[in-house]
Formats: structure tokens, sequence, C-alpha cells
């Protein structure tokens, strides 16, 4: 399908570009974010795609995460995708910034009024991956994913749901068990129903603990003051203890000072 | 010179009387009879009597009785014996001074030649020339021209003192003893008869004043030789210059020359007998005849006597040892009396001066004080050096001897000397002296010896054997990808210039190691070496001193893969016990530990149960992996060197660790550098920690290797080296293994 430039800029060598285009999962247009590094130019270079949390849209991770210049250091394709498909015009969609825009919780939603357009799994797991592959000079060996908050929680069910498809999976704050979090329960309920047996198949926690396949090298980073920690909503012990359980090395980094700090693991 | 001058004579004083009395008979003070030069050549030495014109004589009557000499001497005394003449025939060589009669005309000149030549002389002839002397012959070496001669007197004394009565000229032809000669023991006195530089050319060893047959058959020929020389030239033949005008038709007895009548009148002959020159020419010429047919039989006799002398030699010389033997015992107790016969005794042969009268037969000088070369680079092992020195040109030498000495620290010089020294007879002008003692000097000289005798002693050069090899300690190198610590110890007592260290790359493709490079000058017991990495190496060390460098110490292998560093047992905690090979150490527990391991070392850590490890100072990347057991509680990390050792590692800020302990509930980890840590959680417990440390990056990372997982990186930018640490929180035992190459994936922390 046919993209279209929104914008690129020059950093670091590289280009930070935005495109557009018609989504087919999404059945909506979807923009997302994509720096190309310098080397970029020569050669395919791993990708990573970050998700973004709650509220955000393509734009936040490339403005405000300053990751462009590791990326250029270590010749990085960034892809960041918006977090949920945009004008679908569902009712609600824009009723509360923890559900429906901005807040697809990379889901793939069966509940009727969200289960057209708001397929963000596929979308992020099939149909981006398919686009970058394709169009840009990505080394489909090499994909990697991350994310924050809500993204985080993508980013481990994308890894997890999909044993070998990605090489390292890092999140910040990651709602690491939203079956148990008033931001999961009030999102899986709209778009799963209410027959929790379908959540499980989105919460990280869960799907750690009857994972198999090749080894995982997870890195979570939490701020340890994070509010949203102290509130509940995240969750990560539970995560570390199922993944102790399933002895799923995980390296779980409480942070004083919350500093977004890119450490990627390629193997 | 009046007869009563030459009859009061006293024997006894003869030497005195001889100095003055030759003198006196310097009749003639006219020019060529007798150079003043000669005259007082004439009796030198009491001790050494060189004739004045070095001309020996031999008296040809050596085997035959005293019957012999009569032929030319009419009044011999009739008590000498036969001994006697054998000490006369001994000192035949000694030069005595002799008479020198100037004047005489030519004729008589080579007359005069011709019996001097032959030591013939006719004591008639003397009568009639009224020649009154009695002054002893005295036969001397031919050193230097005999001045004039013709008809000598020959005096003759009795060795042994024997009283001198004789009348005019009866001692010609008899054989004169130098009265300061003594039998026996005052032979001593004599000097060796070395001719000296101051002599004249023509002579030389000619040793004067030594009783020794042998000599006397080779100054016989040299006397012959001597008859060569110019010394007529000398003769008086000026005597006739002093002519007034007047004929000449009167002789003078006395002075033997052909004067006016009116000199007998006035002037110096006044007092002189005289005859008319006819009359003395009559004369000199049957005496002549007479002396031509004495000259045959002389001759004769000589052959004889050579063959004799030959027979002689060869005895003496076997006899020498014997001989010097006795002499050594006689020295040593003069009262000895020995059981030989009497004749023997009478000979008393002394044999030292036969020794030295053949050897001086040589015309071989001692030589003169050998060159002792310095020591030359590279020609010394640890318990040999090679010394040389060379001959001073124009010596013989027969064989030399080296001496040596060890030098030792802190004696002087004289107490040096006052040591034993050993000896070498060496042949050559060199020799390699064995058996020494590494890294030692030594002082060595060397005599020269020849027959004649020894030469003084070289100057001394001290020589320096190599020191023994160093011997490196092996299990405190340590190494890393770009450099290698090499430490040893010196190997010798003593101390040694520098050291040299050799490196050997080991290379699959060439089986033999072949030094690739040398570091030289290095003043101490240690060395870092620059090498390449991913190589093997053969090290090894030699110590240099003046003598040169040692040989090879014992190797010892570096591979530079990875980073080698061995645990430095003085810092360890009291409660650690370390195993044999040193990479694995244990802790018991404190109720375990031994009194009498405590050690209140001033390095060890005494509150944490820690041990530091050294590492290689050298900037750059290193990597090493520890393993424990999962429920180990254990700090791993590192320090600096200097870091505290009553504290905890990781609670100050000169350490960093990852600590891992145990709760009922979960395994806890910390990463600990100034008492603060992040909050980590660890699903997996590492059994394999692999720690790098990056310099240049500043960063200290931890690894759980068999999951390739990064666990913790600090970042810190180290401001002076740092060493490896490890310590145990409970009972735990805990294992390091380096020499590692990093994983891959250590480049990502």
């Amino acid at each position: 399908m046919a993209l279209t430039l929104v914008s690129s800029n020059k950093c670091f060598d590289g280009f930070q570009k935005v495109f557009e285009h018609d989504s087919t999962e999404l059945k909506c247009k979807m923009r997302f974010g994509i720096y190309l590094p310098p080397k970029a130019e020569g050669g395919k270079c791993p990708v990573l795609y970050w998700l973004s949390g709650l509220t955000c849209t393509e734009q936040n991770f490339i403005t405000k995460a300053g990751s462009q210049q590791e990326a250029a250091e270590h010749g990085i394709i960034i892809v960041s995708p918006d977090t949920s498909p945009r004008g679908c015009n569902i009712e609600g969609e824009d009723e509360s910034w923890d559900f429906g825009t901005g807040a697809g919780f990379y889901v793939n939603a069966t509940e009727d009024q969200w289960k057209v357009n708001y397929r963000m799994y596929s979308y992020i797991t099939e149909e981006l991956p398919h686009l970058i592959n394709s169009n840009f000079p990505a080394d489909s060996e090499r994909m990697s994913i991350s994310g924050h908050s809500m993204g985080g929680h993508g980013a481990l069910i994308c890894a997890l749901k999909n044993p070998g498809k990605y090489k390292s999976v890092s999140a910040f704050a990651p709602i690491c068990n939203p079956m148990q979090c008033p931001w999961g329960q009030k999102a899986f309920s709209g778009y799963l129903g209410s027959d929790k047996s379908k959540w499980e198949s989105y919460d990280a926690t869960v799907l750690v603990s009857a994972y198999s396949g090749p080894q995982l090298d997870i890195l979570i980073d939490q701020g340890r003051d994070d509010q949203f920690l102290a509130a509940g909503q995240l969750l990560p012990d539970n995560f570390i203890a199922a993944c102790t359980e399933k002895k799923i090395p995980v390296v779980f980094r409480l942070q004083q000072v919350c500093i977004l700090i890119l450490s990627l693991v390629f193997v | 010179m009046s007869d009563e001058d030459v009859e009061a004579i006293p024997p006894s004083s003869f030497p005195v009387m001889l100095d003055e009395t030759t003198k006196e008979y310097l009749f003639s003070t006219d020019e060529g009879t007798l150079s003043k030069a000669s005259a007082e050549t004439q009796v030198p030495t009491a001790h050494l009597d060189i004739g004045p014109e070095g001309l020996s004589f031999y008296n040809m009557d050596l085997y035959e009785s005293q019957e012999r000499l009569d032929i030319f001497t009419e009044e011999l005394p009739s008590s000498r014996t036969e001994d006697e003449q054998f000490e006369a025939m001994e000192e035949s060589n000694e030069s005595r001074p002799r008479m020198e009669e100037e004047e005489y005309d030519l004729y008589t000149a080579e007359v005069s030649e011709m019996t001097r030549q032959y030591g013939i002389w006719d004591d008639k002839e003397d009568m009639e020339m009224g020649f009154q002397t009695q002054e002893p012959f005295v036969m001397v070496t031919q050193k230097q021209e005999p001045a004039v001669q013709n008809f000598k007197t020959w005096g003759e004394e009795p060795v042994k003192g024997e009283p001198k009565d004789r009348g005019a000229g009866e001692k010609r032809g008899s054989i004169h003893k130098t009265p300061a000669v003594d039998e026996g023991g005052s032979m001593e006195t004599h000097q060796p008869c070395y001719p000296s530089e101051e002599d004249e050319p023509q002579s030389h060893e000619q040793h004067v004043g030594v009783r020794q047959y042998s000599e006397e058959a080779f100054e016989e020929e040299e006397w012959k030789e001597e008859v060569s020389q110019p010394m007529k030239a000398s003769r008086g033949d000026t005597h006739i210059g002093e002519s007034t005008g007047r004929w000449r038709d009167v002789f003078c007895m006395e002075c033997r020359i052909a004067i006016r009548a009116f000199d007998k009148v006035f002037g110096t002959h006044k007092d002189h007998q005289v005859t008319k020159l006819s009359i003395a020419a009559e004369d000199t010429k049957v005496e002549i005849h007479k002396t031509m047919c004495k000259l045959e039989e002389q001759i004769a006799q000589m052959e004889n006597f050579a063959s004799h002398l030959e027979e002689i030699f060869i005895t003496v010389e076997v006899a020498v040892p014997t001989v010097e033997r006795t002499e050594e015992y006689t020295a040593s107790d003069p009262d000895l009396k020995l059981s030989a016969s009497l004749e023997f005794e009478n000979d008393a042969i002394d044999f030292s001066d036969v020794r030295q009268m053949m050897d001086s037969i040589n015309i071989v000088p001692a030589p003169s004080a050998p060159v002792i070369n310095p020591q030359t680079p590279n020609s010394a092992t640890s318990t040999s050096v090679r010394v040389c020195w060379s001959l001073f040109s124009d010596d013989t030498v027969e064989y030399y001897e080296l001496y040596y000495n060890p030098v030792l620290e802190g004696t002087t010089a004289e107490e040096n000397e006052e040591q034993d020294a050993s000896m070498v007879k060496v042949k050559e002008t060199y020799c390699t002296v064995l058996n020494l003692v590494p890294n030692t000097q030594y002082e060595f000289w060397v005599t020269a010896l020849n027959t004649t005798g020894i030469s003084p002693a070289s100057e001394r050069a001290v020589y320096m054997t190599v020191p023994s090899p160093p011997v490196i300690k092996k299990k405190v190198c340590r190494s890393c990808l770009s450099a290698a610590l090499i430490r040893w110890e010196s190997g010798n007592t003593n101390p040694v210039d520098t050291y040299t260290v050799e490196l050997c790359e080991i290379s699959r493709e060439r089986s033999e190691t072949a030094v690739t490079e040398s570091i030289v000058g290095i003043p101490t017991y240690e060395s870092i070496i620059q090498l390449l990495s991913g190589q093997s190496y053969l090290i090894y060390v030699r110590a240099v001193n003046i003598g040169g460098p040692s040989e090879r110490s014992d190797s010892v292998i570096i591979y530079t893969t990875g980073t080698l560093f061995h645990l430095n047992e003085e810092t360890a905690h009291s409660s650690l016990a370390i195993s044999e090979d040193g990479f694995t150490f244990m802790f018991y527990g404190d109720e375990y530990t031994e009194l009498n391991d405590i050690t209140f070392s001033d390095n060890a850590f005494s509150r944490c149960v820690a041990i530091m490890g050294e590492l290689i100072p050298i900037r750059g990347k290193h990597y090493w992996e520890l393993e424990v057991e999962e429920q180990t509680e254990y700090r791993i990390g590192v320090a600096y060197e200097d870091t505290q050792r009553n504290g905890y590692l990781g609670a100050n800020n000169t350490s960093w660790c990852m600590r891992h302990v145990t709760t009922p509930s979960r395994h806890k980890y910390e990463f600990l550098h100034n008492g603060s840590t992040p909050d980590i959680r660890i699903t997996m417990h590492p059994k394999r920690i692999g720690v790098s440390l990056d310099y240049e990056t500043g960063k200290l990372a931890f690894f759980n290797t068999e999951l390739s997982q990064h666990i913790y990186t600090y970042k810190c930018h180290f401001l002076h080296y740092v060493h490896p640490c490890f310590a145990l929180e409970k009972p735990g035992a805990l294992t390091v293994h380096n020499g590692i190459e990093a994983p891959e994936y250590i480049t990502f922390s």
C-alpha cells in the first residue's frame, strides 16, 4: 500500500520521518514515525518497534524520548506507531483517556462496537512489520519491541505471544498484569467482553506462565516513585514472580530517578 | 810505580789493592796507553769481576797440575794443589783487573794479539821485560773491548789466600782467583752475571766471577770473538808518537816502550829499568816463538777441555735439582754437615750458580711484565671467564702463570692480596678459567716465565663472571589482551646491573621459537611488556652484569587471549582459605578460623571476608568470570588498590560490587557503590557471572554468562587502576576463571 510522507527531518545524520497510510487492519488512516539512522543508507538495519502508552500518538516518542542519537549510533531503525485507530467515529471512543482513542491496549477487540477498528494487536504484529520491511531497509530477521506503560504491556504480550519473533523485549513501567489492575479491567471488559478467559491471552503475567519457546531476555525499568506503580496499576512484582517461577530471565530495574535509558540487547 | 809498591801488596787486601794497583799500573800517561775509561773499568766491584775490556781468559790447564802452569810461571808456589786448580778454574771466568801494558811497538803488537787471543803468555817475557807486577790476573768476560793488551800481567792469587810470594811476572799464566770470591758460601755474593744494559754491545751474558766449568767453554768462544775487536787500534802505537825526534834505542822494561836514553835520565822513566832495544827485540822474538809452540799445544788442550765441559754440563744439569734441595736444606740448617765425601764437599759446587750460568748461556733475559687485557664482552659464562693478555714484544716466554683471586666485598686491597691466589699454568696468551662463582669479580694478574726467570707481575685486571639466571615468579605474572607484567627474582645473592627480557612468539606455522623481541636495561625485578592480542608468547629473563648476560631463565608462557590475574593472598581475610591453584577460595565460617591463621597484616581485609586480585595496570578492556552456587552469598566487583581494608566492598566510594544475598522469600541482588544500590530484580540466579571492565568507556558490567544476559552496568570513570575483589558473606566458595576471551555480547553492555 502506498505510504505518504508526512514529514521528514534530518536528525543525527539520519532522518526522522512520519508516514501515513491506509491501514487494512484498522480501516483508517494511520500514521507512524520512523527514524532511519545513517547506516540505513548503506544497508539493512535492525528495527525496534516502540509502542507508546496511554494518550500518546506517534509524535510523543519522537519528540520526547531523545532516542535518535542512540539509534543513530547503533544503527537502529525505530518505528513508533500510533496507539490506536483514529477518526473511526465509534461512539464513546473519546470519552475517557484510558479507553478508546489513544488507548488501544494492543488487543484485537471482540466486542461488536470495537472489533472492526480496534485490532491494534494484528496491526502491530502483522501489518506494520510488512509495511516496514517492504518499504524500508529493514532487517526482517532482527526485530525488537519495546514500550512504555500500555505500550510496555503491548510489547510484552507481543513478544510472549510470538515466540522467536522478537530478539529482545523491554518495557518502561509496563502494565504487567492488566487483568488485575483497573486500567486493564476497564479496557479488557470494553474490548473483549466479560469473559475473562479471553483476557488471559492479552495478559503478560498469564502469558509468561504458559510460555514455552526460545529464551527471552526481558528488561523492565520502573520508576520507583511512579504514581501508577503505587496505585497498583502496573504490578510488576506479579510478572516477576511469574517469570521467576517459569525461569524466564528478566532483569527488572527499579529506578530511583526516572530516566529513560535505551538499552538494547541484540543477539 | 816502584817495586816496593808491587811487592808490598798484601794478599789479603788483594781486592782492594787490585783496584788501586791496577790503576797504578797505568804507567804511561801518554795518550793511547791506557784510556781513562778502560782504567776505570778494570775492577768493577769485588763481587763481580768483570774485567775492563770484557776479555775472558781461561787457563787452559784445566786438568793438569801445577806443572802445566809452570810452563808459564816459573815461580809458582808449590803449595798449589789440584783442588786449587779446580777452584781456579771455577773462577777463571771472573773478571780481574788486568794489568795493561800499553806501550809496545808495532811488532809486538801483533804478537801480543795472538798471545792474548790464546791466553798464552810467557813469564820469561815478563821477567825480561822487567815487569814487576804481581797483579793478579783478572779473568774478565768479554764485555768491552779490552783496551790494550799485549803482555798482560797475570797475577795469580790463590783463592784461599795463600801468600803471594812471587816475583815479578811469576803470576802470569796462572789462574787468578778473585780474592773476593770465597769458596762455597761466598759465591752467593756474586751477582748473577746478567749483562746489564750498560755493558758494551758485544758483551752479553758472560757471567763473570762465577766458577763454572761450563761457562768457560762458552766464554772461550766468545773470547775468541773478541779477538776481532778492534782493540788494536787502541794499542799503544801512539807511544811512538811521543818521540821527541831522536832515535829511540833504549827499551824501558817497565813501560815497555822504546824511549830515548835521554828520557831515562829525565822524565817519567827515571826509575825504570832499561835495556838495549835490540836485545829487547831479540828476546821478544824468542819469546814469541815459544809462545807459538805452546799455542799449538793449548789448542789441543782446549778441544779436550771442551768435550769435558760438555760432560760436566750434563752432569751438572741433572744434579742441579738435587743440589737445589740440598742447598735449601743446607740453608735452613747451616750447621748441617753433609755426609758427602770430602772431595765432594771440597768441590762444593754451587749449583745455583751453575744453573744461573747455564741459563745465562741462552742469552735470554727474563721477560718483562705481560700486559693483561680487559675483559672482552660476552666472553664469560656464569662459571668461567676467558682471560687474555699479551706478550711484551721481544720477550721469549716459556709459559705463563695466571693468578686470580675473587674480589671480596668489604675487603681492602691489602686484604685481597693476602688471600691465597689460585694459579694456572698456561702456554698460550689466553686461558679460560673454570669453576668460578657466578656474578663475582675476580682479580687476575699474570707473570711470564722463561729459563732465565720470572717476569714482574702484570697489572691486575678485574674480570667478572656473568650472573646466574633469574627465576621468573610465574604465579604472580599477569597479562591481558595487549600486555603482560612479568616478575622475577634475581637468582643471585649479589646485585646485578640490569635485566633483559626476551620474547618468543609461539606460532603454529613455525615450530622453532626465535626471539622476536628483547627489552634491555631493566633496572628492577619486573617489567610490563606490550604484546599483540590473541598470541602466545614464551618469555625469558636474563640478568646482566659487566661480564655479560646470564643464561636464560626458565620461561613463562603468556597468552594474550584474555586477562589473567592472580589473587593476592596478602589481602585475604584471615577466614578465607585459598586453594592450591590460587583461584578458588572458601569461607568456612568464623568458627572454623584457626587462630594461627589470623594474620594481622596491614594489607588484609579485616571485616569483609574478602580478597583482592592483582590486575595488570593497563587501561583497556578486561574480562573475567566467577563461578558460584545458587545459594552463595557474595560480593563481587572491583576496588582501588587502597580501598579500606576494614570496610565492606561496595560500602565506600572506592569499590563497586554486585551483591547477592538470599532471604527466605527471595533472592536479593544489589549493585553497591558508596553504600547505595539500584533496585534490581533478577528472575534467574546466575551461577556464572561475567565481569567486564572497560577503562576507556568507564564501564563495569555484569552478565549471566549462561544466559548471555546482561545484568547491570556501572558507569564510572575510574580515577586509578582497580583490582578485582571478591567476598563471601556466609560460608561458601567462589572460583575465579580468567584468561578467558570476552564473549561478543558484552560489547553491548
